[in-house]
Order: structure tokens, then sequence, then C-alpha cells
């Protein structure tokens, strides 16, 4: 079969290879050049207070971030997968949903919930003046990255972590809780770790989040002291400093990454017995241990989206969000002739990314581990690290002076980022397939493009159909990438949305907050009515 | 040759799937258009309206705009600079402070408008003419008693922690003002230190300083009056005062760049900015026409200004001085 197959997968790798050298490699190239190129610009830049300080500040805020992420995650995974919990479908449908509110719109609804002059303290005079500063950045990012570790631990308790050896540890006379520090945390071990890895990777590239709640207060990080020096400042000192701080991100992210691949536990666990359901112990039915989850969603979720839905329907700042009050008004004001622009942009470009990114992920999948494409793979998974701020800058250096202004520079960016948020299930979901029937196919005397199409498509759909669906979902949200680079007419919703946050009108902003949001649930229907195309999305 | 197809057709679709990017990002490539950029901070209703009537006058042109903070687009247009050229037509700030900085390099391209006698001179060079006037104003919130009701009244211990000012590296609005007081021989300076002294904030946008004061975060603050009367109008819980000796007026300066791509279609612009059809849309949407006569919001009250030719060429020195004090 591989001899047969040399053709198109020689093809598919030049493609692969071709690609990623145009949309990642390239730009990055062009980055470093460019900051040696500078000079001793960058390098006096690097040991500037402002650079150092913003390196510690992202540094810090991202250990902060990974522990309380972590200890929630694991806690709500826990009960969610090892309590016979009242209402589980439910409740793990509420630790995912957060994942679907914009991050920015996530941090915008905090300070209309908690800031001075928010919601309670409208309602109950209680209010958060530190929301704005790193305690806030930290909480609202940590609130944010809870349900992706709790969404890797989920799964690794399902798939790993055998109730066999708790009802064992239980049997023996350990307590719920002997049981669980003895036996389901250390087998879930691999997969706390990666989420711990992803999570501070994550949130050390983070951008919106530390933008709203930080830059007001002076708090400055790596992400938004490159996007303040790229966008507000004119001087060519600024521009050095945006250059190495750049490198410098890269850098340190890549230095979290590998020690994460160096450190993390790589003895998995095998499944000795069937799957079954989780532990007894509660009684039967318990709401118990869901309340303290029930009530951490209403707080970091629930109360700050009906906060920007009140500020979205109030008629005037500062006026009580009572129903006498209401109007429906700023949802007209909102709809401005760049409201057009910028949602036909953001559709068209959530569109061609998503399938680029399909075709391309699909592409490297295809090549699986023949012909270097498990090289390609890895590649293609590493360049997901790579910062959105860093690709962004890197993308405008590299292809700025030919495609400004222009949607293609967006798109560009966009598929470097998301090809691998496609490739992974696409190529996880590849692994797992059995290769009888291809073989079948092909022994039957179908060429490679036959088979593919009339075996293993089939087989794959509802994989690319999420894969899709997860990578349209991450364009529609997408703005640490499209404020660098969008110019005239090539603005994007959530471009639009920090702008006129920015410019300090919040009953517009929340009106089109509420309208993104929307879209974005709209968008994630099927993805949350099919549980096993949930399923599919699972990270490895 | 079959077999080869799979990556090949992959290609195909991804380039006639970019094919609708570029058609869709260059409006130029229609048949029989042409398109002018127009880099401004005005606010978005009022360049809407505007947009929309040149359109109906001039339906062969299309208009691109960048709307952003002074600030952004000053980076913006360094950017440009760096990477070789200015790619807007028409500039349209919101000071003249901002915009004599680029006349300075040699940016604005000079050329006659129509009608620039309807322009008062006091509100024009031979680059930039004012299209509409903003007004500094003081606003407080409505149960702050007693309400400031002079500028030096808002450095009085009354109002300790609790100032809202806007950032003159943000907005040209408050680059203006602060041409304004740093050069009056009542406040100076001195002014911005008894104000940092009595613990006031610098916000960014004139918008900020008005939801803090409607949200009563700030008791009183510094900002421009269009925004403030629209929260008035929709019931927030603030004041605006035409404060003593009065508000600045601060005009706000159109240009055409002399690297225009498209000068003529800029001129054009301009031109249609300054006639009467479009100061009457200016009037209509919150802001005093520069053109006299026109229907528009009537200044409340005294209006004072700086001696702007006298302090042009100064923007660098006034700028960091007010960083010193109030940082950023």
């Amino acid at each position: 079969m591989a001899e047969r197959a040399g053709g198109p997968a020689v093809g598919a790798w030049i493609l692969v290879a071709g690609a990623l050298l145009l949309l990642v490699v390239l730009p990055l190239v062009t980055l470093v050049a460019n900051a040696l190129a500078d000079g001793a610009g960058p390098l006096a830049t690097l040991a500037s207070d402002t650079a150092i300080e913003a390196w510690r500040h992202s540094v810090l805020v991202a250990a902060a971030v990974t522990v309380l992420a972590v200890v929630g995650g694991v806690v709500g995974a826990l009960v969610t997968e090892r309590t016979d919990v009242r209402g589980r479908t439910l409740l793990r449908l509420g630790m995912v949903l957060p994942l679907l509110v914009p991050d920015f719109v996530a941090g915008f609804s905090w300070l209309q919930a908690y800031a001075p002059g928010g919601l309670t303290d409208d309602l109950a005079g209680v209010s958060l003046p530190w929301l704005a500063g790193p305690i806030g950045v930290v909480a609202v990012l940590a609130a944010g990255a809870v349900p992706l570790v709790y969404l890797v631990v989920a799964s690794g308790l399902a798939t790993r972590a055998e109730p066999e050896l708790e009802q064992a540890a239980r049997a023996s006379g350990g307590g719920r809780l002997v049981a669980w520090r003895t036996v389901t945390i250390p087998l879930a071990a691999p997969s706390i770790a990666a989420a711990a890895a992803l999570v501070m990777v994550t949130s050390m590239n983070a951008f919106a989040i530390p933008t709203l709640l930080g830059t007001p207060d002076g708090f400055v990080t790596m992400t938004t002291r490159i996007y303040r020096d790229l966008a507000f400042a004119a001087d060519s000192e600024a521009f050095s400093r945006v250059l190495a701080l750049s490198v410098l991100l890269a850098g340190s992210t890549l230095v979290v990454m590998g020690l994460a691949d160096w450190l993390l536990p790589r003895a998995t666990a095998t499944r000795t017995g069937a799957p079954s359901s989780s532990a007894a112990g509660f009684r039967r039915g318990s709401w118990l241990p869901a309340a303290p989850l029930w009530l951490y969603l209403a707080v970091t979720t629930a109360v700050p989206l009906v906060a920007v839905l009140l500020t979205a329907v109030t008629r005037g700042i500062g006026l009580p969000p009572v129903p006498a009050n209401w109007t429906l008004d700023h949802f007209g004001e909102a709809l401005s002739s760049q409201f057009a622009t910028a949602i036909g942009n953001t559709l068209l470009l959530a569109v061609l990314a998503a399938t680029g990114a399909l075709l391309l992920g699909a592409l490297v999948a295809g090549l699986g581990r023949r012909h270097g494409g498990r090289t390609l793979g890895t590649a293609v998974s590493a360049s997901f690290a790579v910062p959105g701020t860093v690709l962004a800058v890197a993308v405008l250096l590299a292809y700025g002076g030919l495609l400004r202004d222009t949607l293609w520079l967006v798109l560009i960016a966009y598929l470097a980022k998301f090809w691998a948020l496609a490739h992974r299930p696409i190529g996880g979901a590849v692994d797992l397939m059995p290769s009888e029937p291809m073989h079948a196919a092909r022994a039957s005397g179908a060429g490679v493009t036959t088979a593919t199409r009339t075996i293993m498509i089939p087989m794959l759909w509802s994989t690319l159909a999420a894969a899709w669906l997860l990578v349209f979902l991450f364009a529609l949200h997408e703005v640490t990438m499209s404020v660098l680079l969008y110019g005239p007419g090539s603005q994007t919703m959530a471009v639009l949305i920090l702008n006129l946050q920015q410019l300090g009108d919040p009953t517009v902003t929340a009106a089109l907050a509420v309208m993104l949001t929307l879209l974005t649930l709209l968008a994630a229907l099927p993805l949350l009515a099919r549980r096993r195309l949930l399923r599919r999305l699972k990270w490895r | 040759m079959t077999r080869r197809l799979g990556p090949m057709a992959v290609l195909v679709l991804a380039l006639s799937a970019c094919g609708g990017v570029a058609s869709a990002s260059d409006p130029a490539s229609a048949a029989g258009s042409e398109t002018i950029t127009l880099y401004t901070s005005t606010t978005q209703e009022t360049v809407d309206a505007l947009l929309a009537a040149f359109g109906e006058a001039h339906p062969d042109i299309t208009v691109e705009v960048f709307r952003a903070p002074t600030g952004e687009i000053n980076a913006r247009i360094a950017a440009e600079q760096r990477e070789g050229a200015v790619r807007g037509d028409v500039l349209w700030l919101s000071d003249p402070l901002s915009i004599q900085q680029y006349d300075a390099d040699g940016l604005l391209r000079e050329w006659t408008p129509t009608e620039l006698d309807a322009v008062p001179e006091a509100y024009r060079t031979e680059r930039f003419w004012g299209t509409r006037l903003l007004n500094v104003v003081l606003i407080h919130g409505a149960d702050i008693d007693p309400a400031p009701v002079g500028w030096a009244d808002l450095a009085d211990p009354a109002y300790a922690d609790s100032v809202a000012i806007i950032d003159p590296g943000f907005a040209g609005s408050a680059f203006g003002a602060l041409g304004y007081f740093a050069t009056s021989d009542e406040f100076g300076f001195d002014f911005y230190r008894d104000l940092a002294a009595n613990g006031a904030d610098q916000l960014s946008a004139p918008d900020e300083v008005v939801t803090g004061v409607a949200e009563g975060r700030y008791a009183a603050g510094i900002t421009i009056e269009t925004p403030a009367q629209a929260a008035v109008a929709n019931g927030s819980p603030i004041e605006v005062v035409w404060p003593e000796p009065g508000a600045i007026a601060i005009y706000s300066p159109i240009a055409v760049f002399e690297d225009a791509a498209n000068a003529a279609g800029a001129e054009t612009f301009v031109d249609f900015i300054l006639s009467e059809a479009g100061q009457t849309i200016i009037g209509d949407s919150g802001f005093q026409p520069i053109r006299e006569g026109v229907e528009g919001p009537p200044p409340q009250g005294e209006q004072v200004a700086p001696d702007w030719p006298a302090i042009f060429g100064q923007s660098d020195e006034l700028l960091e001085e007010y960083r010193s004090i109030f940082g950023g």
C-alpha cells in the first residue's frame, strides 16, 4: 500500500510542508530577522524595566491562573465523573458552556457585574474595586480556564482512571477522599499535567482580559505591552520593544511547553476492566456536591452575563436596571455601518479559516505516521503554541507590505493559528480508526482517492464537522491577532467590540457583546445538541 | 494522474475560496468606482450620517474608514511611514495640535477648498480646515452638592480623589484642552499639578469620563459636550456645566494627505464636509458646525480657546510636561 500511495502522499506532503513554511515558518523567521537587524535596539529594550516588568507580570499571572484553574477543573471533574450527583448532564454542560463566551465579553461582563458602579453595586452596594487590576485579571482568566482543565481531566477520568481500583480502595476501608487521593488523582495525573501546561501557555498568551482589566490600572503584561506599543505608540523605540517582547514571549512559551513535555508523566494507566459508571457513596441523586459548583457557575458566568444584558437594555448609564428604564435602542445604535462590515468580515473569515484549517488538518492527518507525516503533525501542533500576539506581529512583518489592511492578512494568521485546532481531533480519530475497511477497499481495487472518499471520510464525518465548528467558533472569538492586523474595511466583530469598549460607552458595547455571544451559541448548537460531536472534541 | 488529483483539488479549492477575500476587501475592483480611505477620530454616528449623504451625492466614490482614537491613528501613520508611505487619503482629527504635527512633517497637501471662505479664519490654515467645534466642558453627578461651577473648582478638596480627566495621548480633545490650560495665564501647568495633588484620575476617552460620573464612581470630570448631552438625553444622572471662564472650544480639522492615492476624490470629500449640506449633518449629529448660520447645538455659555498658531510646534513639550505630572 505504501508504494502505491506514494504519488498523492508526496503531493500532500509538499502541500503541507509548503503551507507550514508560508503560514508559520516564514513569518517567524522574518520576525527574528527584524529583531536582529534592528541592532542593539531590541536587546537594550529587553533589559529595560518596562520589558522586565511586563515579562514578570505575564509569568506571575500564568502561574496563578494555572494553580486556580487546575484546582477548580479537577474538583469539577471529580464531582461530575466520580459522584452520583443529580443533574449530571446539565452540570457537565454548565462546566463547558463558559468556553463559548468570548473572553473579552467575559472580562467586560465581570466589570459590568462586579466593578464599582456595576450590577451588584447598584443592587446591593457591593463591588470589587480590585477587579480592574492584577487580581481581577487572574480571577477572570482562571474562571475561563477552569472549563479547559475540566474537559481534559473529565475525559481523562472517563478513559484512564479506573473506577474498579477506587472501589477496591473503598472496599478496603478507605474513605472517598482517601480513594481520590491515593487512586483517582494519581491515575489522572497525566491529564492534569497536560491541562496545567495548556492553561499555563494560554494564560501567558492571553490578551483580551489583561487589556480590559489590567491596562486601566497600569498593570501591563507582555501581550498588552506589545499591543499598546504597536497600536498607540508612534516612536521607533516602541517598535523595537514590540520586536524584542515578541521574541521574548515566544521564547517563554516554548520554554513552558518544553518543560511540560519533559516533565509530563509518560506512564499512562492501562485500563484493565470494562468501563463502568462512577463510584457510589453519596446518596443516589444527591444535589449536595453540585451546589458549590452551581454557585460557582452563577458567580463566574451567569451573573456577569445577566449584567451585560441589563447594561444593553438600560436606557442611560447610571440608571437602575429596572424595567421602567429598559429600551432596545442600543441594539439599534449598534447597527452602524461598521457593524455591517464587521459582521460580514467575521463570518467570511470564520468560514474560510474553518474550511482552510480543516483541509490542511485533514491533509496532515491523512499523511498519518508515514512519509515524515508525524514530524509535520508535531510541527503543526507546536505552531498552536506560538502566541497569537507574536504570530500577528510576525505575519504583519512578513506580509504587511503586500497585504496590509486586507482580510488576507488576517486569514493567514487565522490559518496559522487554527490549523492545529483542526488537525488534533482529526489526527486522533484517524489513529483510532480500524484499518480493515480501507484495506478491504484498496484490495478490491479502489485507488487511494476513491477509498478515502468512500470509506475514510464517511467514517470521520462527525469528527470533521466537529473540527470545522471548533475552528469556526475560535475564529468568531478571535481578537488577539485581529486587533493588531485590521485596517480600514477589515475590522471584525471582536475588534469592533474591543474598540468600542475602550472608547468607554458601555451600553452599545454591551449590545454588541450580547449579539456576538448569541451568534456563538447559535453556531455551537449542533455541538451541544449532539453529544457525540462534543465527545469527539475532547482534547487528547 | 487521478491519484494526484486529491491534493491538487484541495489547492484549487483553497485558492478559489481565498478569491472571495480579495473581492470582499477591495471594492475598488468593481467596475466604474473609485475608493478613498479616511482616517478619522470623529464619532461613528457623525461619520455614518456623513457617509450616507456623501454616497448619495457621489455614488461613484466609495469611502473606506479607519476610525480610531487620535493616539491609535498616530501609531498607524507612523507604522505606514516605516513601511514606505501613508496609505490614507483624508485625515480628519479632533484637534489642531495633532494634525499640525503632520503638517510640519510635510504630510499634508496644499490646495484650496471650494468654499474656503465659509470657514472662519481662526479655524483654518493653508493645509487643514476646521469642520466642527468640540466643546470641552465640566460634568458632575446630579446629586453632587455643592456642584462645581468653574475649572478651578476641580482642584477643591471637596472633590478629592473623585475627579476624572481625559488622556491627551489618547484623545485629541484632551490634547486641545491641554493646549488651552497650559498656555493660559489663569491656569498654566499648575492647574494639572493641583488636579494631580487632589487625586484626580486620568482616564482614556471622553465617554469613559461620562460613564464614570454617571455610575457615581467620580463626582465630576472633564469631557466633551456631545457624549455628555447624549447621556443626559438618555436619562443618565449627570449635569453638564459650561464652566468659568468658559468651555474650551477645539476645532476639529480635516486635510488631504500629500501622498493621497486619490487626491481628487479626497478633495471632493473634504469639499462635501465643508459644504452647507455636510455641515448640516454635523450639526444634526450633535456637534457645533464650523460654518456660521448652520443649525447645530448652540453654545450654552462662554467659549475660550488658546491662540492655536502660537502653540503650534510646542506639542511635544506640552505633552512631555503633562506626562511628568500625570504619567501615562
